[in-house]
């Protein structure tokens, strides 16, 4: 039965004009609010396990800003069970490998394992959300690591600090001002207690997906996710734990009323103490709430433009314009619109101003889409004889172009079969499907998106990509940065 | 599932929790079996390796064609491989560049080349057109004189950025340093990019681009009869010459730490390497033991000596790796990061101690088993791309290795001891012996020389030169000159140096050469007579190898393999320019072009530059400002298209007859050293000179 649905499938999938691979997958809730998304295939061996927190740099405090992105370096310290250096260490002894990675919008933790090491990956995730190490020393390494981090991408990369000088300009009033790694300054100004805080607030399960994607046994798996997530308390019950087993006796006492003593040391939720059961009941109806942040649809008010010293060679141009969020549905035609001006040889920023021209050694555009707005980003790097207006001034020839009248039939046609191509290659490895189910799931709050990706694109029309382009290139709205290389 | 809702069930209505020992660790379910699918793998009658790994997942084929030709030393056109391999899809015989982009677009295929290879990857359904258009890059390539000099503009801002680019820049130097004289460490410059000309990379291109000895690797949604089918139509007509292959030089081993510096004027960190070249090539047995010991010290993932002291303990970095580089045509071990200014130092301090610390004792179990758990983990891993197991039969064939190897792999790795890592630790890696590139701030460099054996710390620019510091001289090379001939003569005036010159009316000089390259001792013996005649010989026991004569007007060249030549007109006119006991005292009335270009660091002795050049070669002199001998002597001669240059670096003076001489030198020519020494200097001795000499 099974042989003859893939057969059909393959049928289909090799004659339809569209290719599309099909992603199938199962998911559903925990009681204390975590989503769990599986997909299976096992095609190789492995099993790719992760947890995206609905945490971004848009989240924090603008006194404690670079908090998100720092959280993803500390939870990497430990837990109440796994020892400092000791969390990474298990999954590579394990066969595994594991990263993350913090946006504005979110931050995404992953292990690709051997899949029978994937109760492994299970226990890590829960251990994570439940009872991470966020003391002292672990803020102090990290705090330097941090730093580091930043001198290494930002302020040694030549024109490294780019993205932060373009995102505070076009969000003046929205957090999207600053950018994930923030500012040391702050960093180093927060105490423990800002950090202990952050963790619980954002790290609960109703704030987290789940997505598990290989070569996995679907019933075997949702055994294991009720045990080691299952068991994570519901509501704030889960800080009531927390504080638990990191508040000494008196400060638990003044906090809650209730001796340390009368809870469960080893079956906390179980407790049998009447005051205790009470006090747990009570925290797991109090939901955690989240105070989301708003999307951004102000304008950027008039051209601002600033001139940048970096240590570089050769001056570069930089310009930055509010695109929608990226759930509107016009950014499917601004995509289309950035493949015509600079996707591959043929593009048209491509040819006139690195060909023809030579104006620049690169040039690009591209959309930056995220949850509550988007930026538009158009750059490139110019020789050391030309000017940075002349190359400004090639760039605008283009934009009116493409706001003046439709792109051709071949044009179109292009950036068609690129997509088709695209899409067909964007499911290969399982950590990029765990991924693409994740934040399909967060952001739009439709997983199946990644197999419906590929019509959402068949749909834009030659007249909507000049209607985009019209809409939102707004040449007397828009940052326009000059990197000049520093007087030595 | 019964039971999950069971408990799901008992959640909701009792908020009874099932009890869960959180410290217990889940063990490991039983393993799945790793499967490497057969890749197959045919030859066709032109030469060409085709190997191919289906893969029905994706509708998408891959086809990765590579040469299997060795790199050349590219000497003053280096980067021309790279040059020309950038140019290949600049247009061919009946499209041009912007055909050739909107055909290859217009299907959403990727078409790339590089110096010895190109790829294709798109959809099935478009594979036919994508070959069209991939075979006629490869044979009909038409390097447009306009596209030749857009991308080499291209390239010389490229060039410009890497001076801003530290991580570039520390590449350069490390191979530079590591492969001196060998393909691997020659880098494109300025100059060298300004060397190729059009003719060079069509010469390249057609030399290089050759079926025999090529491979064709071909992945993804397409059969064997399919593969079969397609490499007939569109490979089976493709002819070239013979595949150029040859062995490479092992690299640069060094006694004693060298520190390497490289400028980066603003930086707020450094990029350190500690690197040394590695005797090995892709496919050695001890390969997969060094990668078991490179994973341990630093080669992967966050549990690495590297990274648990540096970043873990110390916090001196966002990242500290070691890399191996294997590959067949050198190899090299690379540890280091990004540490800012402050901790540079330690930093090189910490990763040495590393590399002792492993050379020293054995790497305990639980870091063995650590890594050889995360390598069996990172094979697994790389199955899930078709590519992976593609590579692993281009590899077998290239490397020779076993037709078995990669099914073993995870046997042949788990069977690696803690003694086979002890064993490759102190046979190839070295804590003594290593090259330290810092890429950074120079307010830095005070701290970096304790790490340096000599005590001489070297600056490279961004390609890896040796950075020549030219200060401005305090005289004029007039003055130069006069200070030269009283010091040689041991004179105080010119006026005594001139009668004193005057007495010498002939000399010879004898002197032995020796070199690494030849089994045995070489004997030179120069002559001068008459106030400006001048004839020298070379010879090995029994047998003369060189011989040169001028009697003032005329003389010749004879050689073991040219035999004897007269000399030219213009050979002779150059000679006029430079004759003479001390030529440099007869420049100006012999018509010498000559200039003093500014002083320069030698060796820790400041030296004046004196350029020179009689027409055929350009001279740079080094004479000492304290003793005002001449140090080195550097001649670049363009022979044709060639370029030769020879330098001679001069040591221990010592009077003979009243005048200093060198007794001791070495010379390099091209890829040649010799060192000399002086066995005897006569000065007016009863000379009677002839052709026959």
């Amino acid at each position: 039965m099974k042989k003859t649905i893939l057969c059909g499938l393959f049928l289909l999938g090799s004659t339809s004009f569209w290719a599309q691979q099909k992603i199938t997958y199962e998911a559903y809730d925990l009681p204390n609010g975590l989503h769990v998304i599986l997909h299976e295939e096992h095609a190789t061996p492995i099993v790719a396990v992760s947890v995206l927190y609905h945490v971004g740099s848009k989240n924090e405090n603008p006194n404690r800003t670079g908090f998100a992105h720092f959280f993803e370096h500390l939870l990497f310290e430990g837990s109440a069970n796994i020892g400092r250096g000791e969390y990474s260490e298990l999954v590579e002894k394990n066969g595994g490998t594991l990263n993350a990675n913090t946006s504005q919008d979110r931050t995404y933790y992953y292990e690709v394992l051997p899949s029978n090491q994937l109760e492994l990956g299970l226990w890590l995730e829960s251990e994570r959300m439940l009872h991470a190490k966020v003391d002292i020393k672990g803020i102090e390494t990290q705090r330097s690591v941090v730093k580091e981090e930043k001198r290494q991408r930002v302020d040694n990369q030549p024109y490294g600090s780019f993205f932060t000088e373009i995102f505070k300009r076009v969000f003046t009033s929205h957090p999207y001002n600053w950018a994930p790694i923030g500012s040391m300054e702050h960093l180093d100004a927060a105490q423990e207690e800002d950090y202990v805080n952050f963790y619980k607030t954002f790290y609960v399960p109703s704030n987290a997906t789940l997505s598990i994607a290989g070569d996995i046994n679907i019933e075997q798996t949702k055994k294991w996710i009720a045990k080691y997530f299952g068991s994570i308390p519901q509501g704030q019950a889960i800080n009531l734990y927390r504080d638990f087993i990191n508040l000494d006796d008196n400060a638990f006492l003044t906090k809650y009323s209730v001796e340390k003593s009368e809870f469960d040391q080893k079956n906390f939720m179980n407790s049998q103490n009447p005051a205790a059961q009470k006090l747990i009941k009570y925290f797991m109806s109090q939901e955690c709430e989240i105070v989301r942040t708003q999307k951004d649809t102000a304008p950027i008010t008039g051209i601002i433009s600033d001139t940048i010293y970096d240590n570089i060679q050769l001056p570069a141009l930089f310009m930055g314009y509010k695109m929608p969020s990226q759930t509107h549905p016009d950014t499917y035609a601004l995509e289309f619109l950035n493949e015509v001006l600079s996707s591959g040889s043929s593009s048209r920023i491509n040819k006139e101003i690195v060909e023809k021209r030579q104006l620049a050694q690169y040039a690009f555009s591209f959309n930056y889409g995220l949850e509550d707005a988007g930026i538009g980003i158009m750059a490139a790097i110019a020789p050391k004889e030309v000017s940075l207006d002349t190359l400004l001034a090639a760039f605008d020839q283009q934009i009116a172009a493409i706001k003046s009248s439709l792109i051709s039939e071949e044009e179109f046609q292009k950036v068609r079969n690129k997509f088709e191509n695209d899409i067909a290659s964007s499911n290969s490895s399982i950590a990029g499907i765990a991924e693409n189910l994740a934040d399909n799931h967060v952001y739009y709050g439709d997983a199946n998106r990644v197999n419906t990706l590929l019509s959402n694109y068949q749909k834009v029309t030659r007249e909507d990509i000049l209607r985009v382009a019209n809409t939102y290139l707004t040449q007397d709205a828009r940052v326009i940065l000059y990197y000049l290389p520093k007087e030595k | 599932m019964k039971s999950l809702y069971l408990l799901l069930i008992l959640i909701l209505t009792n908020g009874v929790f099932a009890q869960l020992d959180r410290s217990q660790r889940p063990a490991a379910a039983a393993a799945q079996k790793i499967n490497i699918p057969a890749s197959q793998v045919f030859t066709t009658a032109n030469g060409i390796t085709v190997i191919l790994s289906e893969n029905h997942k994706i509708p998408k084929v891959s086809i990765d064609l590579s040469m299997g030709n060795s790199p050349k030393l590219e000497g003053n056109k280096a980067g021309l491989a790279d040059f020309a391999g950038s140019l290949l899809m600049s247009g061919t015989q009946t499209r041009s560049k912007d055909q050739l982009d909107r055909e290859i677009d217009f299907i959403g295929a990727n078409l790339s080349a590089g110096a010895t290879s190109m790829s294709l990857s798109c959809l099935t359904k478009h594979l036919d057109k994508g070959l069209e258009l991939m075979t006629d890059v490869l044979y009909n390539a038409s390097f447009p004189e306009s596209e030749v000099e857009r991308i080499r503009k291209q390239n010389l801002s490229g060039l410009q950025s890497t001076k801003a680019d530290a991580g570039e820049m520390a590449g350069n130097a490390t191979r530079a340093v590591n492969f001196p004289g060998h393909p691997l460490g020659e880098i494109m410059t300025e100059a060298t990019l300004q060397n190729i000309a059009r003719e060079d990379l069509i010469q390249y291109y057609k030399s290089t681009f050759t079926p025999q000895g090529s491979y064709l690797v071909v992945v993804g949604d397409i059969n064997r009869a399919q593969t079969e089918a397609m490499v007939n139509r569109y490979f089976a007509t493709w002819q070239g010459g013979p595949v150029y292959q040859t062995e490479l030089g092992k690299g640069q081993f060094d006694k004693g730490n060298r520190v390497i510096f490289v400028k980066k004027p603003g930086a707020v960190q450094s990029v350190v390497y500690v690197t040394f070249p590695i005797d090995i090539r892709s496919g050695h047995k001890d390969q997969l033991a060094l990668t078991v010991l490179n994973g341990i010290l630093g080669g992967g993932g966050f549990g690495t000596r590297l990274m648990q002291n540096l970043r873990e303990d110390k916090a001196f970095t966002y990242g500290c790796y070691s890399s191996l580089n294997i590959t067949e045509n050198g190899s090299w071990m690379s540890a280091g990061g990004n540490f800012k200014n402050a901790v540079t130092d330690s930093a090189i301090t910490e990763i040495l101690k590393e590399f002792a610390g492993i050379i020293e004792a054995q790497v305990t179990d639980e870091e063995l088993s650590l890594t050889k758990n995360n390598m069996a983990g990172g094979f697994a891993r790389s199955l899930e791309r078709p590519q992976t197991v593609a590579r692993f039969a281009l590899n077998t064939i290239k490397q020779k290795l076993a037709p078995d190897y990669y099914q073993n792999y995870l046997q042949q790795l788990e069977a690696i001891t803690k003694e086979d890592v002890l064993r490759v630790a102190q046979q190839y890696f070295t804590a003594k012996n290593c090259h330290i590139i810092v890429v950074g701030n120079e307010e830095i460099l005070p701290k970096l020389l304790v790490f340096d054996t000599d005590g001489q710390i070297e600056k490279l620019d961004a390609f890896g030169a040796p950075i020549k510091e030219v200060k401005t001289a305090d005289i004029s090379a007039d003055e130069l000159i006069e200070k030269y001939v009283l010091a040689v003569s041991g004179t105080s005036s010119k006026k005594a140096a001139l009668k004193k010159l005057k007495t010498v009316k002939s000399y010879t000089r004898i002197s032995e050469m020796s070199s690494e390259q030849i089994p045995f001792v070489l004997t030179s013996t120069d002559y001068f007579w008459d106030g400006g005649k001048e004839a020298s010989k070379m010879e090995m026991p029994g047998m003369v190898l060189q011989k040169s004569y001028y009697d003032g007007k005329a003389g010749f060249t004879f050689s073991m393999q040219g035999g004897r030549e007269d000399l030219k007109a213009e050979e002779i006119a150059a000679k006029q320019k430079a004759s003479g006991f001390i030529p440099e005292l007869n420049y100006k009335a012999n018509g010498m072009t000559y200039e003093l270009k500014g002083m320069e660091n030698i060796n820790g002795q400041d030296c004046y530059v004196l350029y020179t050049t009689d027409g055929l070669a350009e001279n740079y002199d080094y004479f000492s400002a304290q003793s005002l001998m001449k140090l080195r002597s550097t001649s670049i001669r363009k022979i044709g298209e060639e370029t030769m240059e020879t330098t001679t670096n001069y040591s221990d003076f010592k009077e003979v007859s009243g005048f200093k001489f060198a007794h001791a030198f070495s010379m390099t020519v091209g890829k040649m050293s010799l060192n000399g020494v002086v066995k005897s200097i006569e000065v007016n001795p009863k000379l009677v000179m002839t052709e026959d000499f």
